[in-house]
């Protein structure tokens, strides 16, 4: 890393009108103690989504010569069916799976809120699905959704809601149900957690009025909980959003994209691309899951600072 | 029944669904893994425990289970290390060091950390295959470090935050050098948070899939979810007690250390979102 | 990964890429070990993961990059188009050809008039049928094939709950591909008509829709056909006698008859089925062995090559490991015969085995078929509705990644 002063002065003088004071040398130490950091994401995170958002623009197939094609591989994504059903799928998959985990989230949260025997055990149990990485909770549900021997059948006979065993990864509904269980499954610790530090950030004074007030459960969480708990929702809304719309791991996993690629989403598009040698459209399809995310960034900063004002 | 009953009753009914949600299909896994079959839950089928798929799992050279092990500690572990100490110079420069512009490098970062990974990994790939790197270490921890840097700057910039400025002060009297102070003065005190830092930078590079499963073709650097992904027996066929057995070993050290330090990960977890 | 270095400094070491089952690696090493005894040339064995996409995954980056290593490798038949295309394979020189199944060799292993590799394995889709099961003489037909299943099932199921009449390969991967190519016999299938590939045609149309009726209407093959199933899971269902018919490879065979395996001298082999008004055409699989334009010991490693390729090293590869040889002459053999007496009517069928297109891009052909054959299969749209869209997303595809005409002068 010998060039990794270099992000760090070209941020310099960017950032520098010229009638500001010279740094004083603590501030340019600083920026040579932020160099590495400004070096890793430049070379392994800026660079390559500048490079992928290039390599957008040509026909870079693995056993043709280069070419440059402006928006070819773009015009044949709009032509390609897969393209749109991906494009449905993720933003369906953000549409159901980000407010149900972060209800179930929240739900989880105001619990582990209450003071109740073991609920330390609870609150490190909820820990675990969070720390399994995706693609082994993504095997997990595959086994649990086997149509021969999983539990999810099992489930079913058990409850007496079906003795017919359910193929559940061979119909779109069913198997876009299930990845969104096991979505939802992994995920919701993580929305769990951070509501739960947004509400134990609530002065317990408030509630202690509210009380005297003779205000009900409900109407205390409307009133007092809901509206200060607001900025920490709209901050778990846009992680999980933007995690949601990347999803890779458990679809790669558990359907394959499959029932007829219902369950495909943009991510697998591109990397089934990648993987075929055909980076110009694998890159053109990242882009505009790119752009997705950017998108939804910005829609909820816009409401985030709506709120405040 | 009064409110307070009524309230309690919900509070254990939602601890109960809460701990049988999150633990139902952890207890299937294990369950799989001990399972001479897969279908013990079938009616005419009965649970018959063996060892024998952690057996294969850890003694059987041709699955390369321990190697992905092996290859994912050491190299979340060092990206893990290395972000971590980059992340420390740069809260360090961003609490103390009255860098213009703090806040927005701050957000910055935090945007660059909401990429997705897909749009990165082609250039990866090509970079690697390039410098000759593919299937090595490096291919994998210098992405790695760069992806865990957002989620440690903040995580450590929040902690920084909350060291007294005057032990720089003291530091400064006694002509310490910034870099002695942090790491001699600074550091020690913030040890929790750097400590929770790191944890939190393993288990995301533990845990990263496609950047793995993009720049590695075998045994040599592959990681273990690639490995348990793609986990196929013999011939082909699903092998349903191994891959949950090599899932409880894999998970197992992760889950312990989350739940032996799950405060300071929660701590880790939900300052920096709290604050953003 | 290094295993079986000999460390001979004076000759630069063949490196062979290999991958596959444990036990299968072993005799790899030994077959290595032998040529360099044999030749003085020192070898080293790259060790491959089992799975076929990610051994692709793996020559790919390698041969992208130019790399020296791996000198010599397998590949699977679908994979020829794209390394051909990419002028990775070192021409091998004149081969006497005689000894192997001509035809295989011209469909597949010769390209613009140059010999870039040699059939290794060769693997062909069979039924096996229990006989203590099949009151009926052998289908000829899937139509017969499918009645007879029914009749069984009829039977059977009542107290076998999990006994279906016809198991086959319906999971969204290249094997569904293969299967629907077999069902569609020689009149359907991929039609290469100049740089267009033809696939909505009515007898592929009729083949799918037969795929469909088997799960759905008949029922005679299992509801998670075309979410679970690929070869183990059928070998498996099938070894497990709660099977009347499988489609599988030849490799199951030796499984079959093994010791312990409740289907042990029960089963029989039969070609494949007829559609209506047609003729069978099987499909080839199987693996060629060829040699990297960007060897450092191309000499040495096209020697290998042709090792590989020579008769004892095949049959010994035959006996050991099961993979039916790339050699004909060896179909004839008394003592692979005696081991595996269903190898006269592969012998058979594959001397009118089609491949699938030899094509640079026949991967991502491969994939929008997958994808829309699972449609099908898992009823989003009907047969003709997944044919027509596969034509025209694979029309557009073609297009876009076709070769530039020749004269015009690339970026």
């Amino acid at each position: 890393m010998t060039r990794d002063h270099r992000p760090a002065s070209d941020f310099r003088q960017a950032r520098q009108p010229a009638r500001r004071p010279p740094l004083t040398r603590d501030q340019v130490r600083g920026f040579w103690f932020l160099s590495p950091l400004f070096g890793f994401i430049g070379l392994f995170i800026l660079i390559p989504v500048l490079g992928t958002i290039a390599d957008s623009l040509f026909r870079d197939i693995v056993y043709l010569p280069v070419r440059f094609v402006f928006l070819e591989n773009f015009r044949a994504l709009w032509a390609d069916p897969s393209f749109w059903s991906a494009v449905r799928f993720s933003a369906l998959f953000v549409l159901v799976s980000v407010p149900l985990e972060v209800l179930l989230g929240l739900g989880i949260a105001l619990v582990l809120n209450e003071p109740f025997a073991l609920r330390g055990w609870v609150r490190a149990c909820i820990l675990i699905p969070w720390a399994i990485p995706a693609a082994v909770a993504g095997r997990i549900f595959q086994l649990v959704y086997n149509f021969s021997y999983g539990a999810a059948n099992y489930l079913l006979d058990l409850l007496s809601i079906s003795r017919e065993p359910l193929n559940w990864l061979g119909s779109d509904l069913s198997a876009f149900i299930a990845v969104v269980v096991a979505d939802a499954w992994q995920t919701t610790p993580f929305a769990a957690i951070i509501l739960l530090a947004g509400l134990a950030a609530i002065p317990e004074d408030l509630y202690g009025q509210a009380k005297v007030d003779q205000a009900g459960m409900v109407a205390r969480f409307r009133h007092i909980t809901l509206p200060l708990l607001k900025p920490v929702l709209i901050v778990t809304l846009l992680f999980r959003t933007i995690q949601a719309l990347r999803i890779f791991d458990i679809i790669f996993v558990l359907t394959g994209g499959g029932p007829g690629g219902a369950t495909e989403s943009l991510s697998m598009l591109a990397y089934r691309h990648f993987a075929a040698g055909d980076f110009g459209y694998g890159s053109a399809a990242s882009v505009v899951l790119f752009l997705m995310a950017v998108v939804a960034a910005i829609a909820y900063v816009r409401v985030g600072r709506f709120q405040e004002t | 029944m009064n409110e307070r009953q009524v309230k309690k009753l919900l509070v254990y009914l939602g601890a109960a669904a809460t701990l049988l949600f999150c633990l139902g299909p952890f207890v299937y896994m294990l369950l799989t893994g001990l399972a001479t079959e897969p279908d013990f839950l079938r009616p005419a089928k009965a649970f018959i425990p063996t060892w024998d798929h952690y057996h294969s799992v850890l003694f059987s050279e041709t699955v390369h289970f321990v190697r992905y092990l092996i290859n994912s500690i050491a190299i979340s572990g060092i990206s893990a290390v290395v972000s971590v100490f980059i992340a420390a110079l740069g809260a360090y420069a961003l609490t103390r060091l009255n860098i213009p512009g703090g806040r927005p490098i701050l957000l910055i970062v935090l945007g660059i950390s909401m990429f997705p990974p897909v749009s990165l990994i082609s250039y990866l790939y090509k970079l690697m295959s390039a410098l000759g790197w593919m299937n090595t270490y490096p291919a994998l921890i210098l992405p790695y470090i760069a992806w865990t840097l957002p989620l440690s700057l903040w995580i450590m910039v929040s902690y920084l935050e909350q060291v007294p400025q005057e032990l720089d002060k003291a530091g400064l009297v006694d002509g310490c050098s910034r870099l002695k102070i942090l790491v001699r003065i600074i550091l020690p005190v913030a040890a929790p948070g750097l400590f929770a830092t790191l944890l939190l930078a393993f288990i995301y590079a533990f845990n990263e899939f496609l950047i793995a499963l993009m720049l590695t073709t075998d045994q040599a650097a592959r990681t273990i979810p690639v490995g348990i992904a793609l986990f196929e027996g013999l011939h082909g066929q699903v092998a349903w007690g191994e891959i949950m057995a090599a899932a409880t070993v894999t998970t197992i050290p992760v889950v312990l250390l989350t739940l032996l330090f799950q405060r300071r990960i929660i701590q880790g977890l939900t300052r920096g979102a709290v604050k953003a | 990964m290094v295993y079986g270095c000999n460390a001979g400094q004076e000759k630069k070491a063949v490196v062979f890429a290999v991958g596959g089952a444990p036990g299968e690696v072993m005799v790899w090493e030994e077959v290595a070990r032998a040529f360099t005894d044999e030749s003085g040339i020192p070898m080293r064995i790259l060790r491959q993961p089992t799975d076929t996409a990610q051994r692709r995954q793996g020559l790919l980056v390698a041969l992208g990059s130019a790399q020296r290593d791996p000198d010599v490798f397998l590949m699977d038949i679908a994979w020829l188009g794209l390394f051909a295309a990419g002028g990775w394979l070192a021409p091998l020189g004149d081969v006497a050809l005689e000894p192997f199944f001509i035809e295989t060799v011209r469909q597949a292993d010769i390209v613009d008039g140059q010999l870039i590799a040699l059939p290794f394995s060769l693997d062909v889709g069979i039924v096996y049928y229990r006989t203590d099961l099949l009151t009926e003489p052998v289908p000829r037909t899937w139509q017969a094939l499918a009645a007879a299943a029914a009749r069984a099932q009829t039977r059977i199921q009542p107290h076998t709950p999990g006994f279906y009449g016809f198991v086959w390969q319906g999971a969204q991967y290249e094997g569904l591909v293969v299967n629907f190519l077999d069902f569609a016999g020689s009149q359907g299938g991929f039609l290469v008509a100049g740089d267009r590939i033809l696939v909505d045609s009515p007898h592929n149309v009729a083949a799918l829709a037969m795929m469909v009726d088997f799960i759905h209407t008949q029922a005679i093959s299992p509801p998670n056909t075309y979410t679970e199933m690929k070869e183990e899971e059928v070998r498996r269902h099938y070894q497990g006698g709660d099977a009347l018919f499988a489609r599988n490879w030849p490799y199951a065979y030796p499984l079959h008859a093994a010791e312990g395996s409740p289907v042990r001298g029960k089963t029989g082999v039969m070609p494949l089925p007829a559609p209506e008004n047609g003729s069978p055409a099987a499909t080839l699989g199987g693996w060629h062995v060829g040699v990297s334009a960007f060897s450092d010991a191309r000499a040495e490693a096209i020697q290998f090559a042709l090792y590989l390729t020579s008769r004892p090293v095949q049959k010994l590869l035959a006996l050991k490991l099961g993979l039916p040889p790339g050699r004909r002459e060896l179909y004839t053999d008394e003592d692979i015969l005696e081991k595996y007496p269903h190898y006269e009517l592969l012998a058979e069928i594959l001397r009118s085995a089609r491949s699938r297109p030899i094509l640079p891009n026949y991967t991502l052909i491969s994939e929008i078929m997958q994808r829309r054959l699972s449609g099908a299969l898992a009823r989003d749209y009907s047969p003709a509705q997944a044919l027509a869209m596969a034509q025209q997303e694979i029309d557009r595809m073609m297009a876009r990644t076709r070769r530039d005409p020749p004269g015009s002068r690339p970026r």
